[in-house]
Formats: structure tokens, C-alpha cells, sequence
């Protein structure tokens, strides 16, 4: 996110997008929790579902953003390192509550999971271990793809649709409408995430919306 | 007064927040006399049936709600697992004894085709107006793996196709509740929310 947040959820309230993901990506290597504060500020302009992310790793963590009104956390670092305490909050919160995030990038050895800590993951054995772990949904992003603007992961979002039917939202890459429209006619995604483009062009989520329903996407307008 | 029952099962902040903009007083609460007293009662929840049902009952909570609304006949809105938990059976994640307000059970998704759990926005069909005026086809935001089966199809207020023609919304006598969220929902949600404390509270 650019700029103030709790001024952009509120922009993104009133224009109907369909749901806020929120993601402090410095928390875990800082080594230290998300600002509740601002979480909570966040929250308060949204009637809207929100998935929050970023540094959580116990159950008290969870708690914490589901009591100041998330509906949906996103873990990623404590899924590479603990599977276990996947499976302990999904049995917990139930599926729909946990989100994976799964920030892919090409290697001459296949898809990997960036991390900051070294671990050395396929795509497919994360993959396989968190659907292991009954979790709810991915949050697909591709690395190589993400801030470019200049297209999506469409080889990486097949990849990983293939391997499993667990709800994914498929982000990094978007930077125009076509981006879109390509996005929904050569993969079965059903849910797309967006920043860049809100930030750095003119189009709103609506603008996305109205060309997708053009082309027959399912979209809320 | 609305009790919005804090049971450990989260999303209550949300559901304050909505009530707050619509000016409906609310308390979050798991006290036996705070509840007692209040005019409404709403059980939302986050998570697991028999985590729901034990925590329900670490409180002391399941002969309470059922005495404030099965025979002092309150008011009562129940959202998500607020839902599933009025039923008689849950099976997630292994079965277990419900409130049993409502005759029948909550099972699990068993889809080939779609994702699961299903978790989006859809369009919902209204059988029972009450409180759906004006809503009909209108979206909703859902988010669940299990949903409920009523024993009688007179309770079923809407369903929501998602493969299969599930059920969104149930309403007998007093109890109205969602599987989906209408404190998410944004301006549907607001106006269901909106319709439910006009006429109750």
C-alpha cells in the first residue's frame, strides 16, 4: 500500500472492492508483530471482507486480528518453517480463516517460495503440505511478475491451479485492462489481487470490473 | 440492548462496527446477567463447530441462550458459525451436538468441481421476505466449508447456489440467522442488518 492506509481502505470501501488484503511484508523480518493500531484503524473503514498478514506465528497472533475484525490472516514464513502450527490454527479457526501466502519464482529447478530466511522450497512441496494442512485459500503471488505492471504469472496461475482446487487469488502483474481480460480467459482463477495499478494509473477496481462483466466474467458490480 | 455473545469464536469487532453505524446499541458480552437483560441476542463466530460448542459451554452459555431464546422467545440473529450452530448436528471436525434450535444438521461440502471452502460473493435466492425485502439476487459475501441441511424447508429464509442449492439464511419464529456476512456485505448487508433491528429492537 502507498501512502496512507487508512485513507486508502476507505477509498476502496467506497468503491465497492470486494475484498482488502493487507500485508505488512517487513513484520517478520523485523522481527516483530503488525501495528494492531493501524490494523484496527484500517478495519474500521471496511464493511468489506479483510485478510490480514505479516509476522504471525501463535495463535494469540491470530486472535488478535480476528477480535479487531479481520475475517481471514495470511501466514507465510511460519507455514515454510511449522506446518504443524497450520494445522493447529486451521483445526482452531476452520479453513476459511487461513490464507497461505505463496510468493513463487522461477528457477532453473522449477518454481520456488521466495523467503528471507534460505529455506530452499519447491512450489509444489509448499504447495502440497499447506493443502496437507486443509488451509483455505492461497494468495498466489508471482515475484518475477509483481510491481511490473506488466502482465500476470499466467504459466505460474496454471501451474498452481492445476496442482490443487483450493481457492486461489492470483496477483502480481496487472497494469491494464487486457492484463485482466487475459487473466480470466486463459486460467479457471476465479479471484484477482491488485495493487499497483490503483496506485500508479487511473483505473479504479470498478473500471476492472466493468470490462471483466463485458466479457462475461461473474463480477460484483 | 443487543448481546453480540463473545465466545472466543472472533468477528466481533465487525459486527459492533456495523450495529454502531446503523445506531443500534450493542454489547459485547459473554455475562449471564448483561444477556439476561438485553433485548436482542446475536452469536456470530469464526471457526469450528465443536470448538464453537466448547466454548459455548466453557462459558456456561448453551442452557442460557436456549432458556433467553427458546423460551423467553428474544430475538435472535446468528452469522456464520452463529448459524451452524443453531442446528442439531455438526460434523466439523468431528460430529458433535449443536444448540438444536433448529431442526437438522451442518455438513461438509462434498463438490468435485468447485473450491472448497467457498468463499466469495454471490447472489442469493429469497424465500422468506421478512427481513430479505428488496434483496433478492442481491450479493453477499460468504466464507465456509460446511453448511446447514434444515429437516424442514419452511425454515430455509434463502439459499445460495454454489454447485448445489445451499442454504443462506434460515428463519423460524423469532430466530432469523446467515451463513454469509452481512457486516461484510457492504450496502445489502447493511440494509438486512439494517431491516432485522428495525423490526426487533
Amino acid at each position: 500500500m502507498v501512502g496512507n492506509p487508512v485513507q486508502v481502505a476507505r477509498v476502496y470501501n467506497n468503491r465497492g472492492v470486494d475484498e482488502l488484503v493487507f500485508i505488512d511484508i517487513f513484520a517478520t523480518t523485523q522481527k516483530r508483530k503488525i501495528n494492531l493500531k493501524l490494523v484496527a484503524d484500517v478495519i474500521k473503514e471496511c464493511y468489506m471482507p479483510i485478510a490480514i498478514g505479516g509476522g504471525i506465528e501463535t495463535i494469540a497472533d491470530i486472535n488478535d486480528l480476528l477480535k479487531i475484525g479481520a475475517d481471514k490472516v495470511i501466514i507465510k514464513t511460519k507455514a515454510l518453517v511449522d506446518s504443524d502450527f497450520i494445522k493447529e490454527a486451521v483445526a482452531f479457526y476452520g479453513s476459511q480463516c487461513i490464507s497461505i501466502a505463496v510468493d513463487a519464482y522461477k528457477t532453473s529447478e522449477g518454481y520456488k517460495i521466495f523467503n528471507h530466511l534460505d529455506i530452499d522450497k519447491s512450489l509444489d512441496d509448499y504447495v502440497q503440505e499447506m493443502i496437507d494442512c486443509k488451509v483455505g485459500e492461497f494468495v498466489l503471488v508471482s515475484v518475477d511478475k509483481d510491481g511490473m505492471m506488466n502482465g500476470f504469472d499466467i504459466e505460474l496461475i496454471n501451474y498452481v491451479e492445476n496442482i490443487t482446487n483450493i481457492p486461489i487469488i492470483a496477483s502480481g502483474g496487472g497494469g491494464n485492462i487486457e492484463h485482466y481480460n487475459e487473466l480470466f480467459s486463459k486460467t479457471n482463477v476465479l479471484a484477482v489481487g491488485s495493487a499497483s495499478i490503483f496506485h500508479f494509473t487511473q483505473y479504479t477496481p470498478l473500471d476492472i470490473k466493468n470490462e471483466l462483466k463485458k466479457i462475461n466474467i461473474p463480477v460484483r458490480i | 440492548m443487543v448481546s453480540i455473545i463473545d465466545y472466543g469464536m472472533g468477528n466481533v469487532a465487525s459486527v459492533q462496527k456495523a450495529l454502531n453505524f446503523l445506531n443500534v446499541k450493542s454489547v459485547i458480552t459473554n455475562d449471564h446477567s448483561v444477556i439476561k437483560d438485553s433485548s436482542v441476542i446475536l452469536l456470530p463466530g469464526v471457526g469450528s463447530f465443536a470448538q464453537g460448542m466448547e466454548n459455548l459451554n466453557e462459558r456456561n452459555l448453551v442452557n442460557l441462550l436456549t432458556e433467553e431464546v427458546m423460551i423467553k422467545q428474544k430475538p435472535f440473529l446468528g452469522i456464520c458459525l452463529g448459524m451452524q450452530l443453531i442446528m442439531e448436528n455438526g460434523h466439523e471436525p468431528y460430529e458433535c451436538k449443536g444448540l438444536g434450535w433448529i431442526e437438522g444438521e451442518v455438513q461438509k461440502f462434498e463438490l468435485l468441481d468447485l473450491n472448497i471452502p467457498h468463499m466469495g460473493w454471490n447472489n442469493i435466492k429469497v424465500f422468506n421476505k421478512k427481513y430479505f425485502n428488496n434483496l433478492d439476487n442481491s450479493n453477499f459475501y460468504f466464507i465456509h466449508s460446511y453448511h446447514v441441511k434444515t429437516t424442514n424447508y419452511q425454515d430455509v429464509a434463502a439459499t445460495v447456489n454454489y454447485g448445489i442449492d445451499v442454504v443462506a439464511s434460515v428463519q423460524k419464529g423469532n430466530i432469523f440467522a446467515t451463513q454469509f456476512h452481512p457486516e461484510k456485505s457492504q450496502a445489502a448487508g447493511l440494509l438486512l442488518l439494517k431491516t432485522f433491528f428495525d423490526l426487533n429492537a
